[in-house]
């Protein structure tokens, strides 16, 4: 397994999202042969940076200009007391996608992101969910205004 | 606490089983329904096993059944299963689904998959009152018309609509308009332990979420919501980083105060020198020597007594204090006295009630004066955490450190409910998801989590080392833990699960149900404490009278005197401690800070981390045989027996070596 917290950006929208979350179709001919990764934000494809390249970019290359603005962000980067709504769930674990359906956490509701450390914690509706770090990257949001979702502020 | 055999009713005619999601009110309404008691609490997943009770409604004798609560019906815990086997074992069973009203999108969801099962239904909304609360409103008479069955609004706790619900389930009905609703065609009519097709599930829960959307359009409004209440304020303290620390710190001292001054120190006193000491002890042997007369005299001594009321370890506001000559059990024989069988018989008995080994001088002062008053506060202390709503809570908080271990937060009410009882927390590992986890769990119980008899008997020890050695104690049983753990995660196969978890509502305990939960879990210990303490003490007066308590302490001496350098009577400790921890700890007690105290502080030390380590108690491995089998029950026993010795010898060596 290659370094779970290596971020990938995607070289077309910016999104960061890190090699579990990319969106490749299942069913890819390739199979695991496959090299490219897909930005679960703009579903672009491209191949990973080799490590060293990044290192080298990193170490030499001029400032990255600032990133354009998006809409779809991961819940992790969300601030608290933000209110948003789920726009897909990137993890490739069906349970896990369950667990959180039944808690009525499922693509299109809405939440507000109460507290990041040391859990995540959530609310959906009247359910308070506590999450850890790395479920809450895997949810996919977009910002929305507070009086659209359950109303609170803390 | 377990529900016993109901044989003496007569058949029911109609069979109910309340399911709904977890901490919904389930167990509430149940022992509403029923009247019989059932453990109640402010925790997603109280109920781990099924209870039947009996009623009668409109004439008809009733079996009704609690279930451990389920969020879907594929059984992913093993609670959850208990559930499934119970819906598939009643074909004929009248469905109750409990919904808190609430949140009534999650409850419709289990709705729909309950309505695949083709079975008279009736919905209840409970929590009614905290639904006004929070600002909401439900039309429910336009939700029983959407949903096809009777919806019944209650508040369980306060009996509203108890009523209505007994003569609505007359007209429980099958839900045929939701299952009819949905585009895709069930494929399960039955109750499902499929993992395989689990993508098709994801998929129909998005579908019926989208369907309950539109009920919910209809039937649901919200105003606007009021200010938040002060419990809701400190439900959001506590699972945040500065504040939430605080006020666990908050919390632990006064847990320290309450159990570990109070409860071990002022109660223990009173009824171990007061009641038993000057009372119960003084009234049995002159009883015992009145009915069972043979010539020998019982020695006085001297009993100090002080009521007082700790502030901290140590220090305290006096209340009174007296001494006083008691009678003790021990004697003296006259000299010259007949030697005749009659009289060895007599005092063979008199020995066994009230001699140095004696049922009531020993088993039932230790069990009565010294392991009651402690668990007593614990359990009362945990009722009230449990019900305020705090431990889901805490769970956010300790999740970073237990998954070090191999385990997450959820594993935090078991390992808390193991400083009462280990034999109830084994029993809780149900709620935690993979076996890994319940392996590590149960592991970590049996080995480093001493009950609170034990706790309370240990920290009386500490006020006989320093300060640094009663640290480096708590230290090393931390450490050990961690390392344990860990080893244990890293070995053991498998996977833990995700940290998901929700937080119900921060809530005020309500008093009757603290102290009927705390009596129920009281009962629950007493009945499996004082018989293994009288079967110890039997133990330990038959091997005195056969004189093999010499011969096994000769037999132990390499260990006890050996290894761990103790005085060979100790030895006894440890024979005890197979039986209970907590006993065995007593036992040392005696040897460190009794009238004639044989340990050297170091001592004291050594044996304080040998028995915190030592054997779980026999009915927590009988527990942990029912739970994860036979053969995992052998080898926890093996290696915590094993562990301890070796741990404990090592701090005697070392401490040696450092020059302690
Ligand atoms: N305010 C309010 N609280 C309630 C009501 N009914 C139950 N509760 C509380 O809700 C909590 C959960 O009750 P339980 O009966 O243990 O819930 P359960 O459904 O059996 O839970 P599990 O066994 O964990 O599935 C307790 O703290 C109850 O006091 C109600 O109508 N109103
Ligand atoms: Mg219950
Ligand atoms: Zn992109
Ligand atoms: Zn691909």
């Amino acid at each position: 397994m290659s370094a779970p917290n290596d971020y990938l950006h995607c070289p077309l929208c910016g999104f960061e999202f890190i090699k579990q979350q990319s969106a490749c179709e299942r069913g890819c001919p390739l199979g695991k042969y496959c090299r490219l990764v897909c930005c679960p934000n703009c579903h672009y494809e491209f191949p990973p940076e080799l490590r060293v390249v990044s290192w080298w970019r990193r170490l030499f290359a001029p400032a990255a200009c600032p990133k354009p603005p998006r809409d779809l962000f991961s819940l992790s980067e969300l601030n608290e007391g933000d209110h948003a709504e789920l726009v897909r769930l990137t993890s490739e674990k069906v349970s896990r996608r369950n667990t959180l359906a039944v808690y009525g956490l499922v693509p299109g509701s809405r939440l507000v992101l109460q507290q990041k450390r040391p859990s995540f914690v959530i609310r959906v509706g009247e359910t308070e969910l506590a999450l850890e770090a790395d479920i809450a990257g895997e949810l996919v949001v977009k910002r929305i205004a507070a009086e659209g979702a359950a109303n609170l502020t803390s | 606490m377990s529900a016993s055999p109901t044989t003496q009713h007569p058949p029911a005619e109609q069979t109910l089983i309340l399911v709904g999601n977890p901490n919904v009110g389930k167990s509430v309404l149940f022992s509403k329904l029923t009247g019989k008691f059932v453990i109640i609490s402010n925790y997603p997943g109280t109920t781990v096993e099924i209870t039947t009770g009996h009623s009668t409604f409109s004439g008809k004798t009733c079996a009704v059944i609690d279930s451990p609560g389920v969020n879907e019906l594929a059984a992913r815990t093993e609670d959850a299963r208990v559930t499934c086997d119970v819906l598939r074992d009643h074909p004929e069973a009248t469905l109750v689904q409990v919904a808190d009203a609430k949140n009534l999108r999650r409850a419709l969801l289990l709705t729909m998959q309950l309505a695949e099962l083709k079975r008279p239904m009736v919905l209840v909304l409970n929590m009614m009152d905290e639904l006004d609360k929070v600002g909401g409103h439900i039309d429910v008479r336009k939700l029983s018309e959407l949903l096809g069955i009777p919806v019944v609004p209650t508040i369980a706790i306060a009996r509203t609509g108890i009523h209505l619900l007994e003569k609505s389930l007359d007209q429980a009905a099958v839900p045929a308009s939701l299952t009819a609703s949905l585009k895709t065609q069930q494929t399960s009519p039955t109750v499902t332990t499929n993992l395989p097709c689990q993508e098709e599930d994801y998929q129909q829960n998005i579908e019926r979420l989208s369907y309950i959307n539109e009920i919910l359009a209809q039937v649901y409004t919200r105003v606007r919501p009021r200010k938040p209440t002060f419990a809701q304020q400190l439900g959001w303290w506590a699972t945040q980083p500065l504040r939430g620390t605080l006020l666990l710190a908050l919390i632990l001292y006064f847990t320290f105060w309450f159990v570990g001054l109070l409860g071990a120190g002022t109660f223990v006193n009173f009824f171990e020198n007061a009641v038993f000491g000057r009372h119960i002890n003084p009234i049995a042997i002159r009883v015992v020597d009145a009915a069972l007369p043979f010539p020998h005299q019982h020695r006085h001594e001297a009993s100090e007594y002080k009521l007082d009321i700790p502030l901290a370890p140590g220090r305290g506001i006096e209340l009174f204090s007296s001494t006083q000559q008691v009678l003790s059990p021990a004697y003296t024989i006259e000299p010259g006295a007949a030697h005749g069988w009659w009289n060895a018989v007599i005092r063979f008995i008199h020995d066994f009630l009230v001699g140095e080994y004696g049922m009531i001088t020993m088993a039932l002062s230790y069990g009565f004066a010294i392991v009651l008053p402690i668990v007593t506060t614990f359990f009362l202390l945990f009722s009230v955490l449990e019900d305020s709503g705090y431990l889901s809570r805490l769970a956010v908080m300790v999740n970073r450190i237990f998954r070090a271990m191999g385990l997450n937060g959820k594993a935090v009410l078991p390992m808390v409910l193991g400083l009462g009882c280990d034999t109830m927390a084994t029993m809780t590992t149900r709620i935690l998801e993979t076996r890994k986890e319940r392996v590590i769990t149960t592991l970590l119980l049996a080995l480093a989590v001493p009950c609170s008899a034990q706790l309370g008997v240990l920290m009386a020890m500490t006020a006989r080392v320093s300060w640094g050695a009663a640290l480096f104690w708590v230290a090393l049983m931390v450490a050990i833990a961690f390392v344990v753990g860990w080893l244990a995660a890293k070995l053991h196969g498998g996977a833990s699960s995700d940290f998901i978890l929700e937080l119900p509502p921060m809530r005020r305990p309500e008093l009757g149900n603290v102290v009927v939960k705390t009596l129920a879990r009281l009962e629950w210990y007493l009945k499996e404490v004082i018989p293994l303490f009288v079967l110890g003490t039997a133990i330990l007066f038959f091997f005195d009278k056969l004189n093999l308590l010499e011969k096994i302490t000769c037999f132990g001496e390499p260990i006890v005197t050996g290894w761990l350098g103790l005085p060979r009577e100790t030895a006894n400790a440890f024979l005890i401690g197979f039986l209970r921890r907590d006993y065995g700890a007593v036992y040392l007690l005696d040897a460190a800070t009794g009238p004639n105290a044989t340990l050297s502080p170091h001592q004291i030390l050594v044996s304080m981390v040998t028995i915190t380590l030592f054997m779980p108690c026999i009915a927590t491995l009988f527990m942990i045989a029912r739970e994860l089998g036979k053969r995992t029950a052998a080898a926890i026993t093996v290696f915590v027996f094993v562990f301890a010795f070796f741990v404990g010898g090592l701090v005697h060596h070392l401490g040696r070596w450092i020059g302690l």
